[in-house]
């Protein structure tokens, strides 16, 4: 049962990580661009939680979600408009890269400074040890809202991306941005708004970390590597691929965490190292 | 009074210059054919008029609008649209979506699904197929459909029998009866002179990015006066 247990915990963590990864995915599958910021735009949305939910307590942290997203979803419309837009144009596919590693520095120190290096963990409460029993098992309440999040977030995400006209657009603009301009769209507003996206996703799964382990201004280190895995592991620009490889990476991490309390993430490196070697495409990669 | 009046365009790609100052004018409602050697210009020309040649000179007019320093999302507004050269359909895309995209600007007139789907009918059929996984003739009727559900003012066509076959390019070009029956007003590049001057009142032949000869009636074209400016003899 223990292990059932664990395997069901291992993907409730999963769909988390997948969402970590969605983000990333959905810049590079548009833009062409690797976002190295991911992962410190995850870590300050934790802590624009930390400071809204100290700053009107009693109010269940899922809530403090929505004013987070729409925030980080603002700051990511402008990192694209005012940064990225600029330099999106280059032949050297490497430029809008280095500028999101710059950001990623400068951000991580601005929060060293504002924030200070102590560990933090955005307090669910009630919420975080919520507990109910199916079949035997015993399970967390946070730990299966995650994954249902995640679902709907993905789930969303495709929808928005298959079925509408923005969607529609999107797509047609990652194809053959040229052509898309003769069309009368223009891209810059189109990268802007995929940023916007890209982030709100990663502000949710930035806070649903946080009730989970503590973290650190540095962390972001640690949340783009498992976006990273996430993305390569699940084939590039891969949606459902990225949310099974989440679930991969989350079921192997837990699973070694059994067998050796202090694996961390090492057997969920490991496995990303194997299907590397195995499967260079990803799960869902073609080509 | 022209619908689109080029006058002294130059274009430039870095620092080779492709266009030295061609200048034309289109009528209301007319064909006009461009005819040229491999490198002549032509589809410079149309890449420059839509934009897509962002370094160009002198005057580009759309109904007396100066065109020649907007963006391409602006001259798409304005009203020019292009079928380009190799058609580049949107890979993602299905053929009903691609159509869609040339409807983004909202521009009135008579071109709307219903319309692209009455000039192609297999469009319809295979309007939830992805449009690369087309035949290149039938991609070659997404891509016109495409330019026309923008309703543009002028319609750029660049080599639209590129790599097809004969039969299937006669069946591309018996529709241009029907848009030439909106009064849509047109510029086509093409290889195969012969179709140009069947298709077109008029044409100019480009050699070395200049205009080395203007018909004014394809109904007496001089061929060996022509067949000079082809070839710069």
């Amino acid at each position: 049962m223990v292990w059932v247990e664990t395997v069901l915990n291992g993907i409730f963590l999963g769909g988390l990580y997948g969402i970590l990864g969605l983000g990333l995915a959905l810049v590079f599958g548009v833009m062409k661009v690797i976002n190295v910021a991911h992962g410190d735009f995850i870590v300050l949305s934790a802590f624009i939680g930390v400071f809204l939910s100290a700053a009107v307590p009693g109010v269940s942290p899922l809530l403090i979600i929505l004013p987070v997203v729409a925030i980080a979803a603002g700051l990511g419309w402008a990192f694209q408009s005012v940064l990225m837009n600029r330099v999106i144009d280059s032949d050297d596919m490497l430029v809008p890269m280095l500028l999101t590693f710059g950001v990623s520095f400068v951000m991580r120190n601005i929060m060293l400074e504002t924030f200070g290096a102590t560990p933090v963990t955005l307090e669910a409460g009630a919420l975080s040890r919520a507990s109910f029993q199916v079949a035997g098992l015993h399970l967390g309440v946070l730990p299966v809202l995650t994954l249902a999040i995640s679902v709907v977030l993905f789930g969303g995400l495709n929808w928005l991306i298959t079925r509408t006209e923005i969607g529609r657009v999107i797509r047609a603009t990652s194809d053959n941005t040229a052509i898309a301009r003769l069309m009368g769209v223009r891209p810059g507003r189109i990268y802007a708004l995929v940023m916007a996206l890209s982030l709100a996703l990663a502000a949710v799964a930035g806070l649903l970390l946080a009730m989970r382990t503590s973290f650190t201004p540095s962390s972001g280190i640690d949340r783009i590597l498992i976006a990273f895995e996430v993305v390569v592991l699940g084939g590039l620009g891969s949606f459902w691929g990225a949310l099974l490889a989440g679930i991969a990476l989350g079921v192997t991490q837990l699973v070694g965490f059994r067998f050796d309390a202090n694996s961390g993430l090492l057997y969920a490196h490991l496995l990303f190292l194997a299907f590397l070697i195995a499967r260079p495409n990803g799960l869902f990669g073609s080509k | 009074m022209d619908v689109i009046q080029i006058e002294r365009l130059e274009a430039f790609y870095g620092d080779m210059q492709a266009l030295f100052g061609v200048s034309l004018g289109l009528r209301a409602g007319e064909t006009f054919a461009l005819v040229g050697a491999n490198g002549a210009g032509k589809s410079t020309l149309m890449r420059a008029l839509v934009g897509l040649v962002r370094d160009r000179r002198g005057h580009i007019r759309l109904g007396g609008e100066e065109l020649i320093a907007t963006s391409p999302e602006q001259i798409a507004r304005a009203g020019i649209a292009l079928v380009p050269e190799g058609r580049q359909l949107f890979a993602s895309l299905t053929v009903e979506e691609n159509l869609q995209m040339g409807a983004m600007n909202r521009r009135r007139g008579p071109w709307d699904l219903e319309a692209i789907y009455g000039l192609f009918p297999v469009l319809r059929e295979r309007r939830r197929q992805m449009a690369v996984t087309m035949s290149g003739g039938q991609q070659q009727m997404v891509a016109i459909g495409r330019a026309l559900m923008a309703n543009p003012r002028v319609l750029l066509c660049d080599e639209l029998s590129l790599g097809l076959a004969p039969v299937i390019v006669s069946q591309i070009y018996d529709s241009f009866a029907r848009i030439r029956a909106e009064g849509m007003s047109m510029i086509i590049v093409e290889q195969d002179i012969e179709r140009a001057i069947a298709v077109s009142d008029r044409m100019a032949c480009l050699l070395h990015g200049q205009v080395t000869l203007r018909v004014e009636d394809t109904a007496r074209v001089d061929i060996d006066a022509l067949s000079a400016a082809y070839f710069g003899e």
